[in-house]
């Protein structure tokens, strides 16, 4: 399937600023999903508020369009009423770590069976600029102007600790590990939780010295560490600073019964 | 159950029969009094009847679920009371702009805030109406009995789906309660709603005289575009255009109150009485029982609130000189009815409020009527 | 096959400048029908896949470019030959 066959080319350009990741991550999850042979009319898209969340209104096919923070818990009653659909969600950091926070650990706890791509551009981009539960210490924004005075969460951890079954991070920089971590999410059961770190130039970079998009795919790439190779355990470095480290890979992938199996679902009858 | 015709249960409990008897498929809910019974009722029976219950981790993931399970083209349900229900306001809004059929269940309690877990109240009928932002329209209905509590539970469903809307049953912690008999009728009308189906291009657009859309069910190759941004009718997103935004927000509104007359439920006794009660629910009961032993004082017990029946109330209106309306709370309906009821002649239009869990009695309703000069 | 830069869709982002391993890109000094500097295709001949039909050995910037304004178009025989 053509690329502009999985997205609806009607609606190009897309709004997206010059450089966003966003549309790294559209080519990235495309990939996977045409590798992998699935089908768009048994899959629906679901999307909270945010610029990521706005991805789904560019496939081709059915989606859900929520409101912020609550995209998980709107995709888990359409995943449990349709067995027969897959669903993939496409959330930002601030409306899955911020407001939908309690339904994105619940989710993975239940680890209902969906794909969720997080879309973590560490702000809140969509309304001018204001800090996120991921902008890293001591950077600015609209709402921090003195520096973040606040620690960030890293989202992939959470995931771990709360049980999604399969949990990976890259960033816009490594698209063919990005790929691949999809197609691998894609064909897992369960709670498939994929951290993409990715540019909002306009946004963040713009006010942290690094306006090209290309300087943030830099910072991205100095600071990326292997996870197997990282020196530190994540939770002894929580920051995603210049100094820091971006940790890449994939974080977790076991096979715990997914939320439709431990319900039962379709199973119990008259 | 399911053979058996009469039963004596819990308010709650008759709330349950009767939406799995409307097709319940989905349910999720959160605990809170004094509605949890819905939520365990159904978590034994839901399962059994092919259904999903799901608990879910607050009050605004329930009713998310709900929608979404809604859009795979499911009935589906939440229960819940005043702390819950003000959570549910903003997906409330996202149900009526995205025009998705969905049951909530509100067993309301004395408010504001935590308030009165276990007493009963009528405090939340005026946010049933107003409660989300912006301008919309919603159906609600008022049970008096164990036996409405199913009656207007089949209503609000098939309201719902009729109309693509989130429907109400505004219950109280009295009714939910309380029991008594249920007859349940061997037949019982269920309406679905109108799917879309293979779509002409020329008709994808086009307005239906009800201003009802055909639902767009998720994966059946529609490509279905759901959003509570401002849209077209064929799904174009344009927050920009006053024009688009004015066409939708009127349909959505105009699509229930065009419909009045179809959704208006009702009962009236002693209709050409000289002064006439309203109330709905338990605010009805004292009123009741003087209406049943002196003609001078007729009751209109409104059985759906939203839209609110304005021809029932201005029929008896035109007919009466005085007109007392009786609530459990401190006035949410009455300022509504008194511009109706102004409206259709009658002289004067008083409150009688009441707050902190128990109906108003016979006596207070007497001592009312007889300070107005009704009696 | 050779790497062709969509003028509708490219906004100058300078990506493909960035991320491409051959330097095959250089970012544009021309403003585009949609008002950008457009990124231009300076060295289509160091591409990985020049002369190269089939299996694509690299596709860093198809991959990477946030408005999906790059694709693959097969090259003429003069341009196979450069």
């Amino acid at each position: 399937m053509d690329i502009f066959d999985f997205y609806r080319k009607d609606r190009w350009p897309h709004v997206f600023c010059p450089g966003c990741g966003n549309g790294t991550v559209m080519n990235c999850f495309y990939r996977a999903f045409n590798e992998l042979g699935l089908d768009l009319e048994k899959t629906a898209f679901v999307g909270g508020i945010g610029c990521s969340s706005r991805i789904p209104l560019y496939i081709n096919s059915d989606a859900l369009h929520t409101t912020h923070g609550r995209a998980l818990a709107f995709a888990t009653g359409l995943r449990l009423s349709r067995l027969d659909l897959s669903v993939v969600v496409f959330t930002g950091d601030g409306d899955l770590g911020a407001i939908g926070g309690n339904h994105f650990i619940n989710g993975c706890r239940r680890n209902v069976d969906m794909t969720v791509i997080c879309i973590n551009n560490n702000i809140y981009g969509m309304t001018g600029g204001q800090a996120s539960i991921t902008t890293p210490h001591d950077y600015q924004s609209t709402t921090t102007p003195y520096g973040n005075k606040e620690y960030p969460f890293d989202l992939a951890e959470i995931a771990v600790a709360a049980g999604a079954n399969y949990v990976a991070r890259w960033t816009t920089r490594h698209v063919r590990e990005l790929t691949k971590a999809m197609k691998t999410a894609l064909q897992k059961k369960g709670f498939r939780f994929v951290e993409v770190v990715s540019q909002c130039p306009t946004n963040f970079g713009r006010r942290n010295k690094m306006a090209d998009p290309t300087q943030m795919l830099e910072w991205f790439r100095e600071s990326s560490v292997r996870r197997d190779k990282a020196r530190m355990a994540a939770v002894d470095h929580v920051d995603l600073n210049l100094a820091g480290q971006i940790t890449v890979g994939e974080f977790v992938s076991r096979d715990r019964e997914c939320y439709e199996e431990l319900l039962g679902v379709g199973k119990h009858g008259v | 159950m399911s053979d058996a015709k009469e039963y004596f249960v819990q308010g709650n409990e008759a709330c349950v029969e009767a939406s799995l008897a409307s097709g319940l498929k989905f349910f999720a809910g959160y605990p809170i009094t004094p509605s949890t019974e819905v939520a365990e009722g159904l978590a034994h029976r839901l399962p059994k009847a092919g259904g999903v219950f799901l608990q879910m981790e607050d009050e605004i993931a329930c009713i998310s679920a709900v929608i979404g399970a809604s859009w795979g083209g499911v009935k589906a349900m939440t229960a819940t009371s005043g702390p819950g229900f003000s959570l549910m306001q903003e997906a409330i809004g996202y149900a009526a702009m995205s025009e998705t059929p969905v049951v909530l269940v509100n067993v309301m309690r004395g408010g504001p805030s935590t308030g009165q877990p276990t007493r009963a109240s009528q405090g939340d009928v005026a946010q049933t109406r107003f409660g989300s932002h912006g301008d919309y329209q919603v159906i609600a209905f008022a049970p008096a009995s164990v036996q409405e509590m199913f009656d207007l539970t089949v209503e609000t469903f098939n309201f719902s789906e009729k109309y693509r809307v989130p429907a109400f049953l505004l219950s109280d912690a009295e009714i939910g309660h309380m029991r008594g008999l249920l007859r349940v009728p061997p037949d019982i009308e269920v309406i679905n709603r109108k799917e879309l189906g293979v779509r002409r291009q020329d008709k994808a657009s086009e307005v239906p005289d009800n201003l009802v859309h055909p639902f767009p069910t998720f994966g059946r190759g529609h490509k279905t575009m759901v959003t509570g941004m401002t849209h077209t009718d064929d799904s174009r997103i344009e927050p920009e255009d006053p024009e688009v935004h004015s066409e939708l927000v009127t349909r959505l509104n105009e699509k229930i109150t065009r419909s009045r007359k179809d959704i208006n439920r009702w009962e009236v006794i002693n209709e050409d009485a000289r002064t006439m009660i309203v109330a709905y629910g338990s605010s009805s009961f004292g009123a009741r029982e003087i209406a049943a032993k002196d003609r001078r004082i007729g009751l209109l017990r409104l059985k759906s609130l939203w839209p609110l029946p304005e021809e029932p109330i201005a029929d008896v209106a035109g007919k009466c000189e005085k007109m007392l309306v009786c609530e459990m709370n401190l006035g949410q309906m009455y300022s509504h009815i008194k511009r109706v009821a102004l409206e259709a002649g009658c002289r004067t239009v008083e409150l009688l409020p009441k707050i902190g869990g128990d109906p108003q009695t016979p006596s207070e309703v007497r001592s009312k009527l007889r300070e107005m000069g009704a009696i | 096959m050779k790497p062709v830069v969509n003028l509708k869709y490219c906004k100058g982002c300078n990506v493909c400048v960035y991320i491409c391993p051959k330097k095959c890109y250089s970012r544009g000094a021309e403003i585009s029908e949609m008002g950008y500097f457009a990124a231009v295709v300076s060295s289509p001949e160091k591409c990985y896949n020049h002369n190269r039909e089939g299996k694509l050995i690299c596709e860093l910037c198809v991959l990477s470019c946030p408005d999906q304004a790059i694709s693959w178009f097969p090259e003429t025989e003069e341009e196979k030959s450069r």
